[in-house]
């Protein structure tokens, strides 16, 4: 895939998006769907090896990047990532004033609640990929419910995932 | 208020941004206590600014949380060096761990492991959402007005095949013309990082 391409298509993903995972649906659309660059399964992937190490939420584009132009590809993700954020520069020096503005306040709280609802719809084919037998589609809920009602940190039920996994292979 | 080096300055962000799981907001609660209270390179009111601002920037918040406090405390190249120390060591990182998953995959032992996690990752993007939306439900109006917009935004895309970025757009318009409940426009929401 052409780098340029690739670092503009992870852009759109992250400049659209306000929260680390929130470009996924974007992410999905442009490289499983439309360019069928990746699989679900590596998306999959990808959110994992950037999920399970320390730094931003966001990290897993460097592994999309890396799926689809190797190296070169991982760093253009990098470059994706991080471009957005000189935005806030400026910010600092005037628009401080006006994001507290109830009209442009309430338009961002409107993006952000639509970034929920994409990232909804991009988890049901991810959670279909995801669930290949009945313990892992339990896996898939109990993670939701830990995460969600408990201060367990995202690292700590991913390796408990892992552990089942590897216990259910090991008894089963 | 003293100034670092940039050798100091890109130590913390190195160190905070590398060692701290979870996601942004411990990551941004560590780098309080280095530059505000500790350090003293940072004033609170600058690291509220940015905290607040980091919220409304597009992208990942804590990425540009580290570009507000670097660029305050730096300028434009302490705002590079803070990102760049943030994510480049994560990201080699995610890297080795992509090439890892690619190299073992044919090993049943480690693809029950990555079975099991793939799952969990999944039951974590649902959570996310849950995390984006929970913060408006702090009475009727807030949560019928956030329930209606996520809600509207999964079925655009979902099931009239809107693309994302005209379903942010839509999203955009409907938050200017529906007013915000009293009491939320300058209540922060509290989104994952």
């Amino acid at each position: 895939m052409n780098l340029f391409l690739l670092y503009l298509l992870l852009f759109k993903a992250v400049i659209t998006s306000f929260s680390g995972m929130a470009s996924l649906p974007v992410v999905r659309n442009d490289f499983v769907e439309k360019r069928h660059v990746l699989t679900d399964r590596q998306l999959n992937t990808a959110v994992v090896a950037g999920q399970t190490g320390p730094g931003p939420n966001g990290l897993y584009l460097v592994s999309v990047g890396y799926f689809a132009g190797g190296l070169p590809g991982a760093a253009a993700g990098l470059i994706a990532l991080i471009t957005p954020a000189f935005v806030i520069i400026p910010l600092m020096s005037w628009i401080g004033k006006y994001a507290k503005t109830p009209r442009i306040r309430g338009a961002i709280n409107a993006v952000i609640l639509a970034s929920a609802g994409l990232l909804m719809a991009a988890s049901i084919p991810l959670s279909r990929d995801a669930a290949t037998s009945p313990l892992a589609a339990a896996l898939i809920v109990i993670s939701f419910i830990v995460l969600t009602s408990t201060r367990v940190e995202t690292w700590w039920v991913m390796l408990g995932a892992a552990a089942v996994g590897l216990g259910a292979k090991l008894f089963g | 208020m003293p100034a670092p080096t940039l050798r100091q300055l890109t130590g913390v962000f190195l160190r905070i941004g590398n060692t701290t799981f979870g996601g942004g907001l411990p990551t941004i609660a560590a780098l309080q206590r280095e530059l505000v209270e500790q350090n003293r390179w940072l004033s609170l009111e600058d690291y509220a600014l940015a905290f607040s601002l980091a919220r409304i920037t597009p992208g990942t918040n804590v990425i540009a949380f580290c570009a507000a406090a670097g660029a305050r405390i730096m300028g434009m190249r302490g705002a590079l060096a803070a990102m760049l120390a943030e994510t480049a060591p994560s990201a080699v990182l995610a890297v080795l761990m992509t090439q890892g998953y690619e190299t073992w995959r044919s090993n049943g032992w480690v693809m029950a492991g990555v079975a099991g996690t793939i799952a969990a990752v999944a039951g974590m993007m649902w959570a996310s959402a849950w995390y984006i939306v929970r913060p408006y439900f702090t009475d009727f109006g807030s949560a019928l007005r956030g329930s209606l917009i996520a809600l509207g935004a999964f079925f655009a895309f979902w099931k009239l095949g809107l693309g994302p970025v005209t379903v942010i757009g839509l999203a955009a318009v409907v938050g200017l013309l529906w007013k915000e409940p009293a009491g939320d426009a300058t209540r922060p929401p509290e989104t994952e990082l």
